[in-house]
């Protein structure tokens, strides 16, 4: 019996006149990788900002914890959210008025404030995703990839239950594309972080426990990714 | 530090740059205008101590005055010498009289003086510009600056005044000889009003001249210091029988004082504009700012900053902008004041006006001074200003949904 940390039931979306998704129901485990495609525009973001409570669902229950959150106040909500996700995006991820250090420390510091301890982990992490020295850079000087493995920390530092990565090696090249998906995999392996990850990459939906497929407002559950699709 | 703060100090000095140019531009913008009103209101500040200090210099913290002669001077002189507040005091008298040099007429009020005591309740010798008071009781006159640069009258020279008395002579038998009088000093303060027209006489060759028999027109005062002049004229009166009546130097020149006032109140609401351009700036930059980071807000959403903390954000770089902004052009106003009289010799070199401005305004030193509460007035209002200019991006920031924001690219 694994715990649930998040879970959707029954929920739908729309904007405005526009059904998104509809009966979608999907839970996530502690530890437990998840992936989910489909085609460009059949609501994959919206499902995950949907889940993070970015944005309300139109209909159905969000659930953290064991707690239905779905009419919760936002800054309830913004005080719990950090806790339980840590996300990661295509790009744009990173502050650039900061460091790649702060950056690193700014989710420490909207959530409790910033302690010796939270550089440490942040330079340990660095480390591990091959990047030690590059403290104290400036974010516009980096590389894409690197760029990505910043923010694949920074999802880290507040250890979340999940993190939600929203085609994080979308804009990389395939190689780099792999190394920062193995980060990613590497990472919440070590620390027990639950993964969603929003992907066209069939490789790397594969790699996964479980894959879905967005298609048509409804979730199929891919036990096993085949290639035709 | 909350972390809003934190980011809103970063976003206008970001780690590793220098500095930003919105930043750089918007603190000048708000330091330029605390430095001018600093500047001028402390410049207002120094002419209206000179003013001030001219006024008391030359007439006293008081005066006790009435509208008819007074004949027992010396018991009231007395009973005022018998105060605890007062330091000194001195009879006067004064009329208007005719005076004459070479076919020069003029028409001064003149004043008799006991200059023992004058000299102590004013600052006489401080203001007198040539010549010397020793000759003034053996029959001399003290002519104001103006007065003497009418009558083309310089220290030695003689003078005649003509007196009222004299013209009341009913059977136009009698010639009517003119008082003769040496002039012994100039005075110039510096304040117009005091300089124009004023001729001082001894006390005894005015009575005589206004046939007084020893009748003054009142007496002026000097208080001990810390004694508020216009409390205790308050205070006097009620012992003071009409129509002898006391008043402070402040009422004796109400209007001049609050016109002075008032100026400087309307020269701090029209320099503010400067303060209120910049902070249009500052609110136009921010606001583009707010748009520029949409994608930013919404990631600092998905961190767990709330809509209120992003509003706050974009305040502080108000608050930030204006305490910057003051905290640089204090200091650069107090270093204008500083070197004001090289500046001002600069310009006017620069220009070629030397003539000109030593003529009108007379005055090579530029006065200026400046308390804890003007600058305290200048930095709220300007820190004000700019926080006020911080709340429209605010508005702008909490409006922003993080889900829409981070679709923004
Ligand atoms: N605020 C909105 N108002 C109206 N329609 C919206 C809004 N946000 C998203 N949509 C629509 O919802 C649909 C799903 O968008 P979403 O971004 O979730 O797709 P996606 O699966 O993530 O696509 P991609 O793979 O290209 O990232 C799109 O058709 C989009 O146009
Ligand atoms: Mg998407």
């Amino acid at each position: 019996m694994s715990n649930i940390i998040a879970e959707l039931r029954d929920v739908r979306k729309n904007f405005q006149d526009s059904l998104i998704f509809s009966g979608i129901d999907l839970w996530i485990e502690e530890g437990e990788t998840i992936g989910i495609c489909g085609d460009s525009g059949s609501g994959k973001t919206t499902l995950m900002n949907v889940l993070g409570m970015l944005d309300r669902p139109s209909g159905g229950s969000v659930i953290w914890e064991g707690n239905d959150v779905t009419g919760e106040r936002s800054s309830k909500l913004s005080k719990l959210r950090p806790k339980l996700f840590g996300y990661i995006f295509q790009r744009c991820n990173l502050i650039p008025e900061l460091n790649v250090l702060e950056n690193l420390l700014f989710p420490r510091r909207i959530v409790t404030g910033v302690e010796q301890s939270d550089v440490d982990f942040a330079k340990n992490l660095l480390k591990r995703v091959s990047m030690s020295g590059a403290e104290s850079r400036n974010i516009t000087t980096l590389s894409g990839g690197e760029r990505q493995r910043v923010a694949v920390v920074r999802a880290m530092m507040n250890h979340p239950k999940i993190i939600i990565a929203d085609e994080p090696t979308g804009s990389l090249d395939e190689r780099s594309a792999d190394a920062v998906m193995d980060m990613i995999v590497g990472l919440c392996g070590e620390y027990g972080s639950a993964l969603l990850l929003i992907t066209h990459n069939g490789r790397f939906a594969k790699k996964m426990n479980t894959s879905h497929k967005l298609h048509g407002g409804k979730l199929e559950k891919i036990h096993r990714w085949s290639r035709e699709s | 530090m909350k972390w809003y703060t934190y980011l809103a100090i970063k976003q206008l000095f970001p780690t590793g740059k220098r500095v930003s140019f919105f930043t750089a531009i918007s603190v000048l913008g708000v330091a330029l205008g605390v430095m001018v009103l600093f500047v001028v209101q402390s410049v207002m500040d120094g002419f209206q101590r000179n003013i001030r200090q001219a006024i008391v210099g030359t007439q006293g913290d008081l005066r006790v005055d009435s509208k008819s002669p007074i004949m027992d001077g010396d018991d009231v002189d007395t009973f005022l010498k018998s105060l605890p507040e007062v330091a000194a005091t001195a009879k006067y008298s004064y009329g208007i009289a005719m005076m004459q040099r070479d076919k020069r007429p003029a028409f001064p009020i003149i004043k008799g003086i006991d200059l023992e005591n004058e000299l102590r309740v004013v600052d006489l010798q401080k203001f007198i510009k040539c010549g010397t008071l020793e000759n003034f009781d053996s029959g001399g006159v003290i002519l104001s600056g103006e007065l003497a640069r009418w009558m083309r009258a310089n220290v030695g020279d003689s003078v005649e005044i003509y007196s009222p008395k004299m013209m009341e002579n009913e059977d136009g038998d009698e010639v009517i000889l003119p008082k003769t009088l040496e002039v012994a000093a100039i005075f110039e303060t510096g304040y117009h009003h005091a300089d124009q027209n004023i001729a001082l006489l001894p006390l005894d060759v005015m009575q005589e001249l206004y046939g007084l028999n020893g009748w003054i027109h009142g007496i002026g005062i000097k208080l001990k210091p810390n004694v508020r002049a216009e409390k205790f004229a308050f205070e006097l009166n009620k012992c003071l029988n009409p129509p002898i009546l006391a008043e402070s130097w402040q009422e004796m020149n109400r209007d001049l004082l609050f016109a002075l006032k008032t100026e400087k109140t309307m020269m701090f609401f029209v320099l503010l504009f400067i303060l209120l351009m910049a902070a249009f700036s500052i609110a136009g930059s921010l606001t583009i700012s707010v748009v520029r980071k949409t994608r930013e807000i919404g990631l600092i959403g998905a961190l767990g900053g709330t809509a209120k903390q992003c509003a706050a954000c974009f305040m502080v770089q108000g608050l930030v902008l204006g305490i910057v902004g003051s905290a640089i052009g204090i200091p650069l106003g107090m270093a204008v004041i500083r070197f004001r009289n090289d500046i001002v010799s600069a310009f006017v070199k620069l220009c070629r006006v030397e003539d000109f401005m030593l003529k009108f305004y007379a005055f090579s030193n530029m006065p200026a001074q400046y308390g804890a509460r003007d600058i305290f007035v200048i930095v709220a209002f300007a820190i004000a200003l700019c926080c006020i200019a911080g709340i429209l991006p605010a508005l702008k920031a909490a409006k922003i949904n993080p889900a829409e924001a981070l679709r923004n690219e």
